[in-house]
């Protein structure tokens, strides 16, 4: 009987049907998937769980009233762990193609694969502003979760105006005094049910919406003390912050795609048709790294199901 | 060898980071820096920052879940 240990250790022989790259909600469902069906599988990556482990709590995956972001990964893991898959937490730092498909190389390791479906995700975008790179993690952050308990009673700052924002800024009254969501355009984008709780904080004083204004720089000593914005703010350009949470959106990594290539957009997005398939055959993309519209665990999720029983078709057809 | 992690309650790469070092069997000291102030000026001093999770190993440092770096200075092979 195979160790529990070795039972999803990932062998350099095999070819395999499928490597899926990144351990997101989307590549440990894609992973489930392909399991299910059979697929000879790996899946690789470096950041456990994804993006989503930082979303908190998750309230639109169907089944779950509320449920903490890692603690919705966790169960999805779990589920594709109880199929005879192969696991490597390490990184894709290259894709090269051979006959049979493609070659995946990590730090140290090749494995090759009839199909690959990248689920490489995204990382948060930067302001890239004066002073954003001097105070990180000194009053410039980008996890509310992890970082917000240092700011208790203080007053901080989120900049951005996404469903993403909101949420940070309702997670972050649970810690701060005061809340300033600072967003460049009018109306702040959150879904209805996120956009009535930050009314009802700001009727608190809890929340308050500096809207049309952008923030151009964050200055401080050994913190961050405040930011500068692009225009006055009840006769000031200066504003005091404690914190400032960074959550303006992701920026696709797409990168080890296009490098064998994979179409991707003007955005950095990979380009993919209704059944997750990308221009090159054999090769499948699914959440958040796709050019879809509605990024969400659940319209990833099924993205990656697709892409995998497309990648089944496509190897019993080869 | 000597392992502590400064967390906060709420911090889900630090729960990563924790059972990451679980998986490996490596033993540790956990420090919740979200009420404690002297751990958390600790944790300053020896990071000069305020993001979490902070490991340190035998004195070397590594700021949030780095993976590679956890194995590389851990001696984890794979």
């Amino acid at each position: 009987m195979t160790k529990q240990k070795d039972k999803y250790q990932p062998q350099e022989k095999i070819l395999y049907d499928t490597i899926i790259i990144g351990t997101g909600i989307v590549g440990w469902a894609t992973a489930m998937y392909a399991g299910r069906l059979g697929l000879k599988t790996l899946i690789i990556g470096d950041l456990p769980g994804g993006t989503i482990v930082i979303a908190s709590p998750v309230e639109n995956y169907p089944g779950f009233i509320s449920i903490p972001g890692k603690e919705l990964v966790d169960k999805i893991e779990e589920h594709a762990k109880e199929y005879d898959i192969h696991i490597l937490n390490d990184k894709v730092t290259k894709i090269e193609k051979i006959n049979q498909g493609y070659k995946a190389i990590t730090q140290g390791k090749k494995f090759s694969t009839k199909t690959i479906i990248f689920c490489t995700g995204t990382k948060h975008r930067k302001l890239n502003i004066p002073g954003e790179k001097e105070f990180e993690n000194k009053g410039v952050h980008y996890c509310a979760l992890c970082d917000g308990p240092f700011y208790k009673d203080k007053i901080v700052g989120v900049a951005g105006g996404s469903d993403s924002a909101a949420k940070e800024a309702l997670m972050l009254t649970e810690f701060a005094k005061r809340v300033y969501i600072i967003y460049r355009k009018e109306k702040i984008r959150a879904e209805p049910v996120n956009t009535k709780r930050i009314e009802e904080k700001a009727k608190q004083d809890k929340i308050e919406i500096i809207n049309n204004t952008n923030i151009t720089e964050i200055k401080g000593k050994k913190q961050m003390e405040k930011v500068i914005f692009d225009k006055p703010h009840k006769g000031s350009k200066e504003f005091k912050l404690d914190a400032l949470f960074i959550d303006i959106g992701y920026i696709p990594l797409s990168e080890l795609a296009h490098s064998i290539g994979v179409k991707i957009n003007d955005k950095g997005e990979i380009v993919i048709d209704k059944n997750s398939k990308t221009n090159i055959k054999g090769v499948f993309a699914a959440g958040d790294v796709t050019e879809t519209e509605f990024k969400q665990a659940i319209t990833g999720v099924g993205e990656g199901v697709q892409a995998v029983y497309q990648a089944y078709k496509y190897i019993k057809q080869a | 060898m000597k392992v502590k992690v400064y967390s906060t309650d709420t911090c889900p790469y630090c729960t990563i980071a924790k059972n990451f070092l679980k998986k490996h069997k490596i033993e540790f000291k956990e420090v919740n820096v979200a009420n404690d102030m002297s751990a958390r000026q600790e944790m300053f001093n020896k990071s000069g920052q305020m993001g979490v999770p902070v490991i340190d190993i035998d004195g070397i440092i590594v700021i949030g879940f780095d993976q590679q770096a956890l194995k590389r200075i851990l001696k984890i092979k794979d």
